[in-house]
């Protein structure tokens, strides 16, 4: 089977109300990677679904060499060669590489003889161009790994149309050099198209041909990468044209006096396996301090400890005095936090946004006197920081799950940082919110600093990082392994770090 | 644009509120049941309008028919809020059959050697010792699931199985009355101890005690901090910990209250109806509770109503059993059926309510 | 020959005879709820499937004179009630754990209800395997008078074992226990799989209620479940869902369950109730020591809510 040309024609898509895709066209063209570039929330992931049998576009039609297809399932994708490489990646953890290739086949054995089952998926996986042991459970995979597996399965069920989400989220530079260009060699031997939905410019730049911009739902730009500079793409993303996207207040030396204090820290992850290892930091105040790692090296497990989540040995002391995350504490010592994912790491879906609002002082006077909660109290502070932080809701009556992503981290950036923050820790922030969501998360975390909070920013996205931070640590198997100031940072020197090649 | 800045107005408005149809869904689920249970009972060959009357007027239709419905009601609104309570700390605990007969026989033990003392602290002893011991057996079930991780629904119910037999084990050996003969049961306790009957009622006074207790319930859950904070620890552990609630305790906490419930309802029906502590505890009230707890939502005051409904329909038994020769678990079927629809009901309504924001 | 005649012997051989009685039902729920559980589901409900199971098989070993007949339709029942559950738990938002208890209460009912005529008449037993023919002793006999049901129940542990590890549709009920995604992408019909796995679950439960009421105890009583199926959840997290492990908790908890009448029998009756409560106890205590607060369940299939 040759390599065969993929094209989108006027693909429109409607969830309710919402225009998710509008008029989109896309052409791949055979043996080429095309890099698809968005925010959040621009239909990228539509798209692709509809490409691989996820959804039904309302209108527009799918054309693979010049002849129209219906896809109804994944297993019409399937039949057709195209095939996606998820995000969160859809091996089943507790069944080894193997099982997973097997259950993955067109067509389920009846019964499996292991013996001969795996000296062929041997042969077969043994022209591959990467290598991935085939008798181990997924779940013991490293990140990149679990990555080179999935394109394994991909390669292995013949597909000849890679979609790949976001790939390199979970991977160091280094990986991700390595998945991507692999990819992109076979592309160029003629062996596959592949489709790279990314946010990163150089990413693009690097493994792409060609590229599309999606915003809102509508292609804004198409055409070769080379022909486009990184400012016409980031101007198509966005919609005007760039600023600088975090203004740096001038930063005022960071005051003397240190605010958190960690030393031998010892976590255990969910699977009751040391996660932090002897970690030891400090923050000071009015700086703000970021740690690097990739995903999975102890960074949540380091986080939940810190906010009293986790159990854990070694102390942690906010200013000189340990902090166990008690109520009185944390009101007392001044320690709050932006989590990934705020919806469900840091409010109560099922609460209302006025009750959410109030997470932190419901206890307290106002909003309570004796044990007698006072309910008009909590609707006025719930107005007035609505008002402040301009958290776009149906009412605040209304549960917090029916808000946006960026209004629900609007209203816990309102709770959060209206209290008085002498400690933040911030852990992926930006996660998934859209542009002017981020942009607002990083003003308000500098303006914590800058009004002498001493800030904890754990960060998977580097670029994010460096941005923002005065000094960078570097987290690696769940120790610090690297210190650097944010002025003599080194990606590449970071990234090696990143990756353990580099001891402590 | 409402008054409120920043607030937007609903886009488009839904055929219905979510209030509405929070009301609509478990009437109609309840109609559905009905209607599934009048057909089962057509095809065993009874007329549902005469079934259907009988449980009116057995359960609503007389004074007498109301007595038995409320001194039902009276154990049934505790054991729902038994299940009520854990559940708004996001607990699923089903063992109330257990705390409830150990709480029973604590409360026909402990006031046995004070017999002629003054019967207000009596009473008041009984039922504290009642509380006490299913607030014990409860919290284990509490302890085991935030200290080891076990399932705290199976613990319950295991612990529940233990209860009976350990209550088994006592009314038939250590505290058994030599004189009770074929039935065996504790020493009755001093007549004059026994829950009087509220005046113009005819029911014993149980009932006013659970009826307090539900309120108290509704006020601490819907108006003081402790509610709150029970809402945010149900609604998540994590955030719960994030801001600072001591989660283990608040559980904990939840489940000792809401066993001490169980509790009193098993010292209740010694205290007023039994005389003393024997098999005739064990008549399921506890599994009952849960009923009630899922149908009322675990909202104390609805728990009220659908104790009352309950009662009524667990009341109107023995009149099916005398006038159709149906057998008891006729109500078994149509409240499996009624809690089964309900459910689904639940879940439909919260889906619509998602589906018309979006 | 007099019971005494062999001494302290009697004890374990009682034991044992009553491990293999009592553990029946036990394997074939707890097998039967493993295959739910592998498939991302939680039935709770299956209390209320065992007694459906016992009278629907008592009922039509009576009526048919046919005691497998019994054990078949016992099946079909629990396999009806299972897609029931199935159904029932495919409506999005709705709450597995809940949903199975209310079918705890309506499988009881109905139980009850329709077995109401069945308590005073004697179905045909099922037939058992009279291992002991050797011995000239009657508790060595007693003990290896063996119930056909018990060594399909054997066989059935090893066949989900090669099931689960060895077929393509095994793989697949696994992969949409663990991985909702995974088995989306893959293009596998999540529902479907649930459902089906839900009634095979519902029909070993049903066979193992046949158990109780057309071998032991053997008749049609209310009183015949007295929360095996609530056990055999517990026995499935003891047994880190693996079909050949569910095998052998099945036979402790049967010797646990088989401790009381078996002291009664030599004799032993101050702690009757107690000792009745033996695998409640037992079951509590594995719990208790096959989970910990750190990683409550390290293996089981990742769909599975089990600790919400």
């Amino acid at each position: 089977m040759s390599v065969p040309q993929v094209e989108l024609k006027n693909m429109t898509k409607r969830f309710g109300a919402n225009l998710a895709l509008n008029n989109v066209s896309l052409l791949i063209r055979s043996g080429t990677v095309h890099a698809l570039l968005g925010e959040n929330g621009a239909g990228k992931s539509t798209l692709v679904k509809c490409l691989v049998g996820f959804y039904h576009p309302d209108e527009g039609h799918i054309q693979v060499d010049g002849r129209e297809h219906r896809l109804n399932s994944p297993k019409d994708a399937d039949a057709l060669g195209i095939g996606m490489v998820y995000q969160h990646f859809t091996l089943v953890p507790s069944m080894t590489v193997a099982q997973n290739l097997v259950v993955s086949g067109a067509r389920l054995p009846a019964y499996i003889n292991w013996q001969s089952e795996l000296r062929r998926l041997a042969e077969v996986t043994k022209k591959l161009p990467f290598h991935v042991p085939l008798d181990v459970r997924v779940s013991q995979l490293s990140a990149g790994e679990k990555q080179k597996a999935e394109i394994v399965k991909q390669l292995y069920l013949g597909r000849k149309l890679l979609i790949l989400d976001e790939p390199t989220s979970v991977l160091t530079p280094a990986e991700a050099d390595e998945v991507l260009g692999h990819v992109r060699s076979l592309t160029r031997a003629g062996e596959l198209s592949a489709i790279l939905i990314s946010h990163k410019f150089h990413e693009v730049r690097r493994f792409a041909d060609d590229v599309t911009v999606l915003r809102r739902g509508a292609s804004v730009r198409t055409g070769a990468v080379a022909d486009l500079t990184d400012d016409a793409l980031a101007e198509a993303m966005i919609g005007e044209p760039v600023s600088k996207i975090v203004q740096h207040a001038p930063k005022s030396p960071p005051k003397s006096d240190i605010i958190l204090s960690i030393s031998d820290l010892r976590v255990n992850g969910d699977n009751g396996l040391p996660a932090v290892k002897d970690l030891s930091l400090e923050v000071r105040a009015g700086e703000i301090v970021g740690i690097a790692g990739v995903s999975g090296n102890g960074q949540l497990e380091l986080v939940e400890a810190l906010m009293g989540q986790r159990d854990r040995s070694g102390t942690i002391a906010v200013s000189g005095s340990s902090f166990n995350g008690t109520r009185l504490e944390i009101a007392r010592l001044g320690v709050y936090g932006l989590p990934q994912e705020p919806l469900k790491n840091a409010c109560i879906d099922r609460m209302s946004l006025a009750e959410n609002l109030a997470l932190r002082n419901f206890d307290r006077v106002p909003l309570c006197r004796g044990i007698a909660m006072n309910y008009g109290a909590l609707a006025e502070q719930a107005e007035r920081l609505v008002a402040q932080f301009r958290v776009k809701a149906p009412s605040l009556t209304a549960s917090m799950s029916t808000l946006s992503g960026g209004n629900v981290q609007r209203a816990v950036l309102a709770r959060e940082l209206t209290q008085d923050v002498r400690l933040l820790v911030a852990s992926n922030p930006t996660f998934g919110l859209d542009f002017v969501a981020c942009e607002e998360t990083y003003r308000r975390i500098v303006e914590a600093r800058n009004g002498g909070a001493a800030v904890l920013l754990i960060s998977e996205d580097l670029d994010e990082l460096l941005g923002l931070v005065d000094r960078v640590l570097v987290m690696s198997a769940g120790r610090i392994v690297h210190e650097v100031s944010a002025e003599g940072a080194d990606k590449r020197v970071i990234g090696k770090y990143m990756a353990g090649m580099k001891a402590a | 644009m409402s008054s409120i800045s920043g607030i937007e107005p609903v886009p488009s408005k839904p055929l219905v509120t979510a209030a509405q149809l929070s009301v609509a869904l478990p009437v109609l689920a309840v109609l559905l049941a009905s209607a599934v249970f009048a057909a089962f009972v057509a095809l065993s060959g009874q007329n549902p309008a005469t079934v259907f009357g009988l449980i009116v007027q057995g359960g609503f239709g007389s004074s007498f028919a109301w007595q038995d419905t409320l001194s039902r009601a009276a154990p049934l609104v505790l054991v729902g809020l038994a299940v009520a309570i854990p559940a708004q700390a996001g607990l699923v605990i089903i063992g109330g059959e257990g705390a409830l007969v150990l709480g029973g026989l604590a409360g026909a033990v402990v006031t046995l050697p004070f017999a002629g003392v003054h019967a207000l602290p009596m009473q008041l002893l009984m039922l504290l010792a009642g509380a006490l011991i299913g607030g014990l057996w409860f919290g284990l079930a509490g302890v085991l699931r935030q200290y080891r991780g076990v399932n705290e629904t199976i613990s319950s119910l295991l612990l529940s199985y233990i209860g009976i037999a350990v209550f088994h084990h006592l009314t038939e050996g250590m505290l058994r009355d030599p004189a009770s003969l074929d039935k065996p049961s504790t020493h009755p306790i001093d007549p004059s101890h026994m829950l009087p009957t509220l005046p113009g009622v005819g029911v014993h006074a149980g009932l006013a005690v659970s009826l307090l207790l539900a309120i108290a319930a509704h006020v601490v859950l819907r108006y003081t901090r402790w509610g709150f904070a029970l809402r945010v620890v149900g609604g998540s552990a994590r955030v719960a910990r994030m801001i600072g609630l001591a989660v283990n305790r608040w559980i904990l906490g939840a489940s000792v209250v809401a066993g001490g419930m169980a509790g009193i309802a098993g010292a209740i029906e010694v205290a007023a109806v039994q005389g003393t502590a024997n098999s005739s505890l064990i008549v399921g009230y506890g599994y009952s509770g849960i009923l009630v707890a899922f149908l009322a939502r675990h909202q104390p005051l609805a728990i009220v109503a659908v104790a009352l409904l309950i009662g009524g329909m667990q009341a109107s038994a023995s009149l099916l059993q005398r006038r159709l020769g149906l057998p008891d678990a006729t109500m078994l079927v149509f409240q499996g059926l009624i809690f089964v629809c309900v459910l689904v009901a639940d879940a439909i309504a919260q889906q619509l309510r998602e589906t018309t924001r979006r | 020959m007099d019971p005494t005649s062999i001494g302290w012997l009697a004890l374990p051989l009682a034991i044992l005879g009553g491990a293999i009685r009592v553990s029946t039902p036990f394997i074939f729920v707890s097998i039967g709820e493993l295959i739910t559980e592998k498939s991302g589901r939680i039935n709770l409900g299956l209390e209320g499937t065992l007694m459906l199971g016992a009278m629907a098989g008592y009922a039509i070993s009576y009526l048919s004179g046919s005691p497998w007949l019994g054990v078949l339709s016992a099946g079909l029942a629990g396999m009806a009630f299972g897609f029931l559950h199935g159904l029932l738990c495919s409506v999005k938002r709705v709450n597995d754990t809940a949903i199975g208890i209310s079918l705890i209460v309506l499988g009881t009912g109905l139980a009850f209800f329709l077995g109401k005529p069945l308590i005073e008449p004697k179905a045909p037993p099922l037939p058992s395997i009279a291992l002991g023919f050797w011995s000239s002793v009657p508790q060595v006999r007693a003990a290896l008078d063996v119930n056909a049901l018990f060594f399909v129940g054997i066989a059935l542990a090893f066949a989900v074992y090669v099931f689960l590890n060895r077929t393509g549709w095994g793989l697949m009920l696994r992969t949409v226990g663990d991985s909702e995604d995974a088995a989306r992408a893959l293009g596998f019909p999540v529902l479907r799989v649930r459902i089906i796995a839900t009634m095979a679950g519902g029909f070993l439960a049903g066979i193992g209620g046949s158990f109780l009421s057309l071998s032991y105890p053997g008749s049609w009583s209310e009183g015949l479940s007295s929360g095996q199926g609530i056990m055999a959840v517990a026995l499935v997290i003891f047994a880190r869902w693996r079909s050949v492990n569910a095998l052998g908790a099945s036979l402790l908890f049967g010797g646990a369950g088989a401790l009381g009448p078996a002291l009664q029998g030599i004799g032993v009756t101050g702690y009757y109730y107690l000792f009745n409560a033996a695998p409640y106890i037992l079951t509590l205590a594995i719990m208790v020591a096959s989970t910990s607060r750190a990683a409550p369940f390290a293996d089981a299939p990742g769909e599975l809510k089990l600790h919400r």
